[in-house]
């Protein structure tokens, strides 16, 4: 009950700082007025702990305030009652509500109830953004429909500095890591003897099929997605992305290589993953089909080509031996390798 | 007896199933009940971490692949003479030397050096050049060699040292064992006449700086 009472509260404060960042800018931002909203806003704080009903976390919210809750705690309802309070207990609390949090015990991040880092509520503003992303195509508007959703104001989409870019790159990740966890439930199944070993082509043919699906709820608007990740500044971020992809796929495949074969191997799966996702974004076959045939084909034609390198290695080297023996001939023949 | 003999097979299964369960935990997922003995090195607690130890076993897994090859191109070329099994000897500890360190770059999924080619030549060129010096010129590309990489493991020993010696108790434990090896050989150089080939300071110099070269270079390509 009482964390209901304060996420109502936190959702109140978070849209009365819209109407605190939204006031500068239709009203003259005068410094005087500020102070005075950051003074009430202190008070509130010092108001909002005094009526906490958990005592021991209510000194810890105070004191533990990042510069994210310490905004929460704003509210920005002009409250002219509330302005003649006994200055000499509201200063401190305004002090302490506006130093930066340097403590060095609190911050675990974990301490009050509702405490959550910013990459945490960013992370939570993008996924419940992807709801959104049908509607409005990957952009801020998405973003900011599911900043409202969350009871945040649309203006939040202040805190994401790449713009559309955070959006597709958190979704990236996060299919990512669902891809990490999936193969780590079948090795751990593999392992407990209650599956059986793939072999390496179908193993990366399902691990690639099984990524690739999660782009279909996006389908339409993915071409959208990939423009924005081939930008120049996002091309890091989303090579960093396809790389660790590329390599969690090869390790659960059971690639323990320490040579050139790593690069090699990597380097295929990721042609085989880009070329297919190309494909797939122009394939209107029922289910995918002809995509998953085209993937089909395309891991084929790197199982043979690793066949016949490895031929090649094989016949050269024989190749080899039978020189050096003609050669080691000729020279018995010739009368050089007697010893003189 | 037979439903006992069942009934202990499937606890032993079970026993056998937690502890593979626990060893492919292992992997890179957030829960890990990492166990330190079947690991050498311990599991890195942030991203700098994973990237000081990757840069550490990349470059000591490309040295040992270096030394390998550097041994073999002198075996190519002094294998059948009287030196043969000395430098036979000493490139069959390199080997083991590689196994390991491979072994260890797998278990942590570290990335090896993309130059792994390039050391590969480079490092039969080297030996049988050297080689061809005669027995004198190998055993001064020995201790050349040999006096690098023991500098270098000393200096990986005391920056894992500064760090936490507790935590790297392990891995301290194989560098180490590794650096003495390689002091081993060097002096074993050292024994046989290395000093006597002409021109012995140029050469003991060129190839440390080459070296050094390489050793910078492995880390982080």
């Amino acid at each position: 009950m009482a964390l209901l009472l304060r996420g109502l509260r936190a959702g109140r404060a978070l849209r009365g700082l819209g109407r605190v960042v939204a006031a500068p800018t239709a009203a003259n931002p005068q410094s005087g007025g500020l102070s005075r909203g950051f003074h009430r806003a202190a008070l509130r704080l010092q108001d909002e702990s005094k009526s906490d009903k958990h005592p021991s976390s209510s000194s810890s919210s105070s004191s533990s305030s990042t510069y994210h809750e310490h905004y929460q705690a704003h509210h920005a309802e002009p409250d002219p009652a509330e302005g003649p309070r006994d200055d000499s207990t509201s200063d401190p609390a305004a002090e302490e509500a506006a130093r930066p949090n340097t403590s060095y015990q609190d911050q675990g991040g974990e301490q009050g109830e509702e405490y959550e880092t910013e990459e945490q509520l960013q992370a939570r503003v993008l996924t419940a953004a992807l709801e959104f992303v049908p509607l409005h195509g990957w952009s801020m508007e998405a973003v900011a429909a599911a900043a409202e959703t969350l009871g945040l104001s649309s203006a939040s989409t202040g805190m994401f500095h790449n713009g559309a870019g955070d959006l597709v790159l958190h979704f990236i990740a996060q299919c990512n890591s669902q891809l990490t966890e999936i193969l780590v439930e079948q090795h751990n199944q593999v392992q407990l003897g209650q599956a059986e070993p793939k072999k390496t082509a179908d193993f990366l043919r399902d691990a690639v099929e099984t990524r690739l699906r999660m782009h279909i709820p996006y389908m339409e608007s993915w071409p959208q997605a990939m423009s924005i990740l081939l930008l120049p500044h996002n091309i890091p971020d989303s090579l960093k992305h396809l790389s660790t992809l590329v390599d969690d796929v090869w390790y659960y495949a059971g690639d323990r290589s320490t040579d050139m074969n790593w690069y090699t191997k990597r380097a295929a799966l990721t042609g085989i993953y880009n070329t297919t996702e190309l494909v797939m974004l122009q394939d209107s076959s029922p289910d995918f089909q002809d995509t998953w045939s085209f993937l089909d084909n395309r891991i084929q034609d790197v199982v043979n080509m690793a066949a016949a390198a490895k031929q090649a290695q094989a016949t050269g080297e024989t190749v080899v031996q039978g020189l050096m023996g003609a050669a080691v001939t000729l020279k018995n023949l010739t009368g050089l390798n007697q010893r003189r | 007896m037979h439903r006992a003999a069942r009934t202990a097979a499937r606890g032993w299964s079970g026993v056998v199933g937690a502890t593979t369960t626990r060893r492919c935990l292992k992997c890179r997922v957030p829960l890990q009940l990492s166990s330190r003995a079947y690991g050498v090195v311990p599991t890195p607690r942030d991203s700098e971490e994973k990237e000081m130890l990757a840069q550490i076993l990349r470059v000591d897994h490309a040295g040992e692949y270096g030394a390998n090859r550097i041994y073999a191109g002198q075996m190519a070329v002094l294998g059948r003479s009287s030196t043969g099994p000395l430098i036979q000897e000493m490139w069959d500890q390199e080997k083991k030397h590689l196994a390991k360190f491979n072994e260890i770059l797998a278990e942590n999924r570290v990335r090896p050096t993309a130059l792994l080619p390039l050391w590969n030549i480079a490092g039969f060129a080297l030996g049988a050049s050297c080689a061809l010096l005669g027995k004198e010129g190998a055993m001064a590309c020995t201790v050349a060699v040999e006096e690098s990489i023991s500098e270098h493991y000393n200096s990986q020993i005391r920056a894992l040292m500064e760090k936490d010696p507790e935590r790297y108790t392990e891995l301290l434990q194989v560098i180490k064992e590794f650096r003495d090896d390689e002091m081993e050989h060097h002096d074993t150089g050292l024994e046989h006449d290395a000093e006597t080939v002409p021109g012995y300071w140029l050469l003991k110099n060129a190839i440390q700086l080459g070296c050094k070269a390489a050793i910078l270079v492995s880390q982080r390509v």
